[in-house]
């Protein structure tokens, strides 16, 4: 019989613990052993050592010392943070602005969550988009344009709608709240929505059989079970707020108001470098960042308990009557202060040649919009290089994220969690933390300093530098997504003859494209609007386009600064949706998109 | 003659629990053998051991006469020529039917033509043959079924695995799919193997029983054989809602515990410590007082079209019985036992 005969030659041919798959083998364990060894190996070059030397400044200052290197213990720069006021200070405001926004923008999310998700407010469709924009915008175009919108001579003071209290009090503490607020509630939007959905309507019904009226339902039933959801979101803005550099880069620059992440900028790259003191810093701020997303995770498995279970039915949605239409008001609102106005500030001063002369014809020019798509303008180069640098990161860290994936789907034991673990943790580093790391790392460490690749002043540096950021994000969604396929499919496929290279590229890579190409979007997207990464490991060959347009706007060129973030953002637009529509077509049948949102919106952080 | 499927001494520990016990089984060639067991009866272990998904912390697998595994072998399911039917099916939902169906004769580098034919052949048999360009997600779930069959049949596997392939559908096309599955089946003479915790469904589909009980086989026989003699309480108690009642057994007589009733006659042979297993179905209205009689008190009764199911207690025992009419709650009833239908397993 042909299958007897095909089943004693396997067996013939096998020698001794010579079948990879199986557990035991020798092979297998050594294989395991050498992947286990690379998966570490990425992981500390990326991320533990870059984040290792930065801390480790805060005790052994002189390390790097270009005169007197030495390992001497020495906490003195940790001291200084709590000695000098101006240090000191960065860190209160940092932290006072995180809580301010928290509150504020938790708040604006879930009245925003509860109108779109809970009401029959009219548009629907329309303002569900509305946080997705918002959230796809970086952080310090949003700083920008709100500084070309209130500045002095700016656009809302030319129509008249700014009075001057209002103006003068935007550059501190209130502006900053108020930017960092419409700019970060999609973050507690997306969870809370994603609790409303959780929440079916049989909690809802059961307390009004047991006689309680619609506010005692909310207050009783409902808000002690979205507790948990608001929780987290105070915890991811405070913490989002803690790491953010766009807005320190910018407003608060502006303002005068000291953030710590600025201040760890400052310290890390004006003259004289002070990376002690960078490195205290970065330790203080990692530390309040870590204490936090530890308990958000505490929260997050909490919250996914109590919401999960028992949803049977559909969420209800309250009839408004007429006042749906003040619901609209307040939600076209909000889109108007956090997608419209910003926006159309970089719009309008794109096609302006001042801002001073505002928006009348004889001020109106192409001129911005046309050098920055001329390939050979410096704008133009800047943001051809974005897109280089960044595609490049997001295709490497979609690759290796996809084979760490696959590796470590297989090897559930040791390294899963351990790899899952740093590369939670590593989403909470802020960018600036890290691109420190790698000044340290590729430009201090003797053995490191002369690689050819990557090496510092490099582009390779900053494009390992992006992998570095996106790779948690790329790991977290793969990951998943690979974890989620039924092992039947692949057992089915193995009893069908398939061996593991078949297995993987016919059944497991099809079967995640669609996840991969998601992550490759997200690493995409986030790598060119990087800025704390594009600041600090700017390459000799010259910046990429996110330092170009913090530097058009520092030196007063806005128009094109302007020019040049609104073609960033339709190059990066047409980029990303054509490969959607690409993978969609190709992959669509085979994945549920759902969860990959729910993936999205589980790691979800606004660029920069 | 060489078994089809042989296990010999198998055994498998996950974690601290055993879940096989040196279980031995052996399958003749075109024979279908149920595992029917309570969940962590081991029944499922076994069903992933055969097709080396899990390897045996002991013992020796072999099918059609070659080990693989135990005594120095190992060989990859991928090498075992066994096939699957898996409880979600398992079809890759970005392969079409064809290609779900044509997956393994490719891997296997058969002939272009031959992977033709053999595709022909199992759409014709499962009557997909409208259906060959359509995506799973494109199917009803009955269709899925036979997809996930015809891939089988296709591979022309040495042994085919089920494992709880109707779990996931509702009772009416439970019972028109499995008459379908099995007809295909025996068309192709396949030896398989079926995992169920469902007792109807191993009766309608099985050759033989095998009846696990924490990873050993309690009983296997014949479906009528197990049936009509469970081999102990235990199996007595898994097979076709049986009810017990505790006992003593003497010179062809039963007496219930408690004095719940006259001794029995019975041609059981059995003495001493038993248990009287009452099927449903044989209990009859008495027709003359004090012949085998058993009366008991009605707790529950429900409609079931043929007849009514009532839960009697007696003494301490609740009894399930098939009954014509449907008596009163906290009623009286005295039902009769014929000896041939007074079957005694050791308690």
């Amino acid at each position: 019989m042909t299958t007897v005969d095909q089943v004693r030659a396997a067996v013939s041919t096998r020698g001794p613990n010579a079948w990879t798959g199986l557990p035991g083998s020798v092979v297998a364990l050594f294989g395991g052993w050498l992947a286990n060894g690379l998966i570490a190996l990425v992981f500390v070059l990326l991320i533990v050592l870059p984040l290792g030397l930065v801390l480790v400044q805060a005790f052994v200052p002189m390390m790097f010392d270009p005169l007197h290197p030495g390992l001497t213990f020495d906490p003195q720069s940790l001291a200084r943070i709590f000695g000098e006021p101006r240090l000191m200070s960065a860190i209160l405001n940092s932290l006072l602005l995180a809580g301010t926004v928290s509150i504020a923008a938790t708040t604006l999310g879930a009245a925003y969550a509860f109108a779109v998700h809970r009401t029959n407010v009219p548009m629907r469709s329309l303002l569900l988009g509305v946080p997705w924009l918002v959230f796809l915008t970086p952080a310090y175009l949003k700083g920008l344009s709100w500084v070309l919108l209130m500045s002095n001579g700016g656009y809302l003071s030319q129509f008249g709608l700014l009075p001057a209290p209002l103006a003068a009090g935007f550059f501190g503490p209130a502006g900053l709240v108020f930017v960092h607020t419409f700019s970060l509630f999609p973050l507690p939007f997306f969870v809370i929505a994603a609790a409303l959905a959780g929440l079916g309507s049989e909690f809802e019904d059961a307390a009004r059989l047991s006689g309680a009226r619609l506010g005692r339902v909310w207050l009783r039933i409902n808000l002690p079970l979205l507790a948990p959801a608001f929780a987290l979101c105070l915890i991811a803005v405070y913490a989002e707020v803690l790491s953010d550099f766009g807005l320190a880069s910018t407003i608060a620059r502006v303002s005068g108001f000291g953030l710590m992440t600025y201040s760890i900028y400052v310290a890390a790259s004006a003259y004289p470098v002070d990376f002690a003191l960078a490195g205290s810093q970065a330790l203080v701020l990692l530390l309040l960042v870590v204490a936090l997303v530890l308990a958000d995770r505490l929260l997050r498995r909490q919250a996914a308990a109590r919401l999960i279970s028992g949803r049977s039915r559909p969420a209800r949605i309250y009839d408004l009557g007429p006042y749906r239409w003040l619901m609209a008001a307040f939600c076209l609102g909000v889109a108007l202060l956090s997608v419209v106005l910003p926006l159309g500030a970089i719009v309008a001063r794109a096609f302006s040649r001042t801002l001073a002369d505002g928006l009348t014809l004889s001020n109106l020019t192409s001129d911005s919009l046309l050098e920055a798509l001329t390939v050979s303008h410096p704008s133009n180069q800047a943001l051809l290089r974005s897109l280089v640098y960044a595609g490049t990161a997001a295709a490497l860290a979609a690759v290796i994220a996809t084979v760490l994936s696959l590796r470590l789907d297989a090897d559930r034991r040791i390294m899963r969690p351990v790899v899952l673990g740093v590369s939670l943790g590593a989403v909470a580093i802020p960018g600036i933390v890290l691109a420190f790391g790698y000044i340290l790392l590729w430009n201090r460490v003797p053995g490191f300093r002369g690689w050819p690749l990557p090496r510092y002043g490099d582009a390779s540096l900053l494009v390992l530098g992006y992998i570095g950021a996106a790779l948690p994000y790329c790991l977290v969604i793969i990951l998943t997504a690979v974890g989620q396929l039924a092992p039947s499919l692949t057992d089915a496929a193995r009893l069908h003859g398939a061996g593991w290279k078949r297995r993987t590229v016919q059944i497991i890579l099809p079967l995640v494209a669609l996840s991969v190409t998601t992550a490759f979007l997200f690493s995409f997207i986030r790598s060119v609007f990087e800025l704390p990464m594009s600041q600090l490991l700017v390459p000799i060959s010259g910046p990429a386009a996110p330092s170009e347009i913090i530097h058009m706007f520092a030196k007063e060129d806005e128009g094109m600064g302007s020019a040049l973030s609104l073609v960033t953002m339709l190059a990066v637009g047409l980029v990303a949706g054509a490969i959607w529509l690409l993978a969609r077509a190709a992959f669509g049948r085979r994945t549920d998109p759902a969860p990959v949102k729910a993936r999205l919106l589980a790691t979800v952080e606004s660029p920069a | 003659m060489t078994a089809a499927l042989s296990c010999r001494a198998l055994s498998k520990q996950l974690g601290d629990r055993p879940v096989l016990r040196a279980l031995d089984l052996d399958v003749a060639s075109g024979e279908v053998v149920t595992l029917l067991g309570a969940s962590g009866s081991g029944k499922t272990t076994l069903l992933r051991l055969v097709a080396g998904l899990l390897t045996p912390d002991r013992g020796r697998v072999s099918i059609g006469g070659v080990t693989v595994w135990g005594a120095g072998a190992a060989v990859p399911p991928e090498r075992r020529r066994v096939a699957m039917v898996f409880q979600d099916y398992a079809l890759w939902p970005h392969l079409t039917v064809e290609g779900n169906i044509d997956f393994g004769l490719k891997a296997a580098r058969l002939a272009p033509q031959e992977i033709v034919a053999r595709v022909r052949h199992a759409l014709e048999v499962t009557q997909l043959g409208a259906f060959g360009l359509r995506y799973p997600s494109e199917l009803s779930g009955g269709q899925q079924q036979r997809v996930a069959i015809a891939r089988c049949l296709a591979a022309r596997p040495r042994l085919m695995l089920f494992d709880e392939p109707l779990s996931n559908l509702d009772a009416a096309l439970r019972e028109d799919l499995r008459t379908e599955m099995m007809a295909l089946v025996r068309a192709e003479g396949i030896t398989s193997l079926y995992v169920t915790h469902d007792q109807a469904e191993a009766m309608a589909v099985s050759d033989r029983i095998a009846v696990m009980r924490e990873g050993a086989i309690a009983q296997l026989d014949r479906p009528e054989v197990i049936y009509r003699a469970p081999a102990d309480a235990f199996v007595a108690g898994f097979i076709g809602g049986f009810s017990l009642l505790p006992g003593l057994a003497h010179a062809g007589e039963f007496m219930a515990l408690g004095g719940a009733s006259a001794p029995l006659r019975t041609t059981a042979t059995l003495v001493g410590d038993v248990s009287l297993v009452i099927r449903p179905e044989d209990v009859r209205p008495v027709t003359a007082p004090g012949v085998n009689t058993l009366t008991g008190r009605v707790l529950s009764r429900a409609y079931q079209g043929r007849c009514w199911r009532l839960v009697v207690a007696i003494a301490d025992s609740k009894v399930r019985l098939d009954w014509p009419d449907g008596p009163d709650v906290s009623s009286e009833l005295t039902f009769s036992l014929t000896p041939e239908n007074c079957t005694l397993v050791a308690r």
